[in-house]
């Protein structure tokens, strides 16, 4: 039996969790209640407000599992890619409870966990599988020949799909990060106008254009009529959504075409996006593709996927010495 | 120094121009609305000290670090940040001092801890051309 305790510190968010046999009793991310409940308070963004965060999350995720430390089989940390201030803490915090406690400690590419987020729940990809992970930070398509075997097949070259959410909400004048707003108004717009397409090679992503584009349309609308946004605020969300979501569609099925693959996946927190979902689903149908979406907490940043993909290494018994460090720009492969 | 180019192809003029104006300062304000062409700017750089890697987005990361043939170039985004102090507690210090390249987006709140650094402020015109000022600036 595993019982493996994860952390997670790669970027804004402290998470902790617990995992038994693969699966997760607890998925705790420090928020108010979980300070008003252990102490402390939560600053906005930073990377040290981990260490003030590390233990009442780390507590909660025990006391949610109702677990007692002294159970615990291993434990399970991000290791990078991401902000190295922020990797340190929980790193450091892993290493001296693995070491106190007498337990393995095993360290997990972020990246990677993301895409076994999808082994936490059924239904599970078969292997091999596409995953599509796209966030605010990435956008990358994967080919999973193994849970610890993943190929980059192509990731963007400038901003990520997120990050074009983000700031197309933000050149409309919704509150940063606007992804989510922009989900809620396109649904009530028709995709009407249009937007230059990237010219990208092979399967990599580029969304730095569509923002330029997306910025001169409006600017060059609101000289003709200054409520031009507000008038059509629905539509262009609509527009916006439908051209990032098609991008994404668009390479995904390329993807699958030249590797033949069709169980595919989707991973990151724009996969609660309404558009790529339906998007997802009609292609799944057009193309014959078995498609994964897991459950909204797997999405985004949390320590139940680092866990989850922490049990894989486990029962291979792969883990890593207490000389591990964490690294800013841990590669994949 | 100003500059004008004439579309993002050109950014390269831009590039040149840092090398020249910084005269060996490494610390770089970067100003200018979304879609001016900072990342645009940092990512043809990163290339021209001699990197393979491929710059990207550092909104959400905060920061991106490439090996570069002199050391390592930091690219950073405040965007995302609302004080010196929120940049204090991100570790801003250990980037800026480290005495390695550091492109800095956003960085109106982090300007009282440095004595000097290259300013290059891009304005997009109406035709959609860039005009760049840069200097090299004591604090």
């Amino acid at each position: 039996m595993s019982l493996i305790l994860a952390i997670e510190s790669s970027c804004d968010d402290t998470s902790a969790a617990v995992i038994r046999d693969g699966e997760v009793l607890s998925n705790v991310t420090a928020t108010q209640t979980i300070h008003e409940q252990y102490g402390g308070v939560v600053p906005e963004v930073a990377s040290r407000k981990h260490q003030i965060n590390i233990i009442p999350v780390v507590k909660a995720a025990l006391d949610k599992a109702q677990i007692n430390k002294t159970q615990l089989t291993a434990i399970a940390v991000t290791r990078g890619p991401g902000l190295l201030g922020s990797l340190i803490v929980g790193v450091s915090f892993a290493k001296s409870l693995a070491l106190a406690l007498s337990i393995p400690l095993i360290d997990v590419n972020h990246m990677k966990a993301h895409i076994l987020a999808h082994f936490a729940e059924d239904p599970k990809p078969s292997f091999p599988f596409l995953c599509l992970t796209v966030s605010g930070g990435h956008t990358q398509i994967v080919k999973v020949t193994a849970p610890l075997e993943m190929q980059i097949l192509g990731s963007t070259i400038d901003d990520a799909a997120g990050e074009a959410f983000d700031k197309s909400g933000k050149i409309m004048g919704l509150k940063y990060p606007a992804g989510p707003e922009m989900d809620k108004l396109a649904q009530n717009g028709n995709p009407i106008f249009q937007f230059a397409e990237p010219k990208v090679n092979g399967l990599n992503f580029s969304f730095s254009g569509l923002k330029t584009s997306i910025l001169y349309f409006l600017k060059k609308q609101l000289k003709t009529n200054p409520n031009f946004i507000d008038e059509n605020i629905n539509d262009i969300c609509a527009s916006v959504q439908h051209q990032i979501v098609y991008i994404l569609i668009k390479k995904l099925k390329q993807a699958a075409s030249e590797t033949g693959i069709r169980e595919i996946a989707i991973a990151g927190g724009v996969s609660a996006n309404s558009g790529l979902r339906k998007e997802l689903a009609i292609a799944g149908k057009e193309c014959g593709w078995n498609t994964y979406i897991p459950d909204f907490q797997y999405c985004t940043d949390n320590a139940g996927m680092i866990g989850v993909a922490a049990e894989f290494s486990y029962r291979e018994k792969d883990f890593s010495d207490l000389n591990m460090v964490p690294q800013a720009r841990l590669k994949m492969e | 120094m100003k500059l004008q180019i004439q579309s993002i192809s050109e950014i390269d003029k831009l590039v040149e121009a840092f090398l020249k104006v910084s005269n060996g300062e490494k610390i770089a304000f970067l100003y200018g609305d979304l879609g001016a062409g900072k990342t645009t700017f940092v990512k043809h750089l990163v290339k021209k000290l001699g990197s393979i890697d491929e710059a990207s987005s550092p909104t959400y990361s905060l920061v991106n670090e490439y090996d570069v043939t002199e050391g390592k170039l930091y690219h950073m985004d405040l965007y995302r940040l609302n004080s010196e102090q929120e940049a204090l507690e991100v570790g801003i210090e250990d980037y800026i001092y480290s005495g390695h390249f550091c492109m800095v987006e956003w960085p109106q709140i982090i300007e009282k801890l440095v004595d000097k650094a290259v300013e290059i402020h891009i304005t997009t015109n109406e035709d959609e051309s860039r005009s760049v000022e840069i200097d090299l600036v004591n604090y």
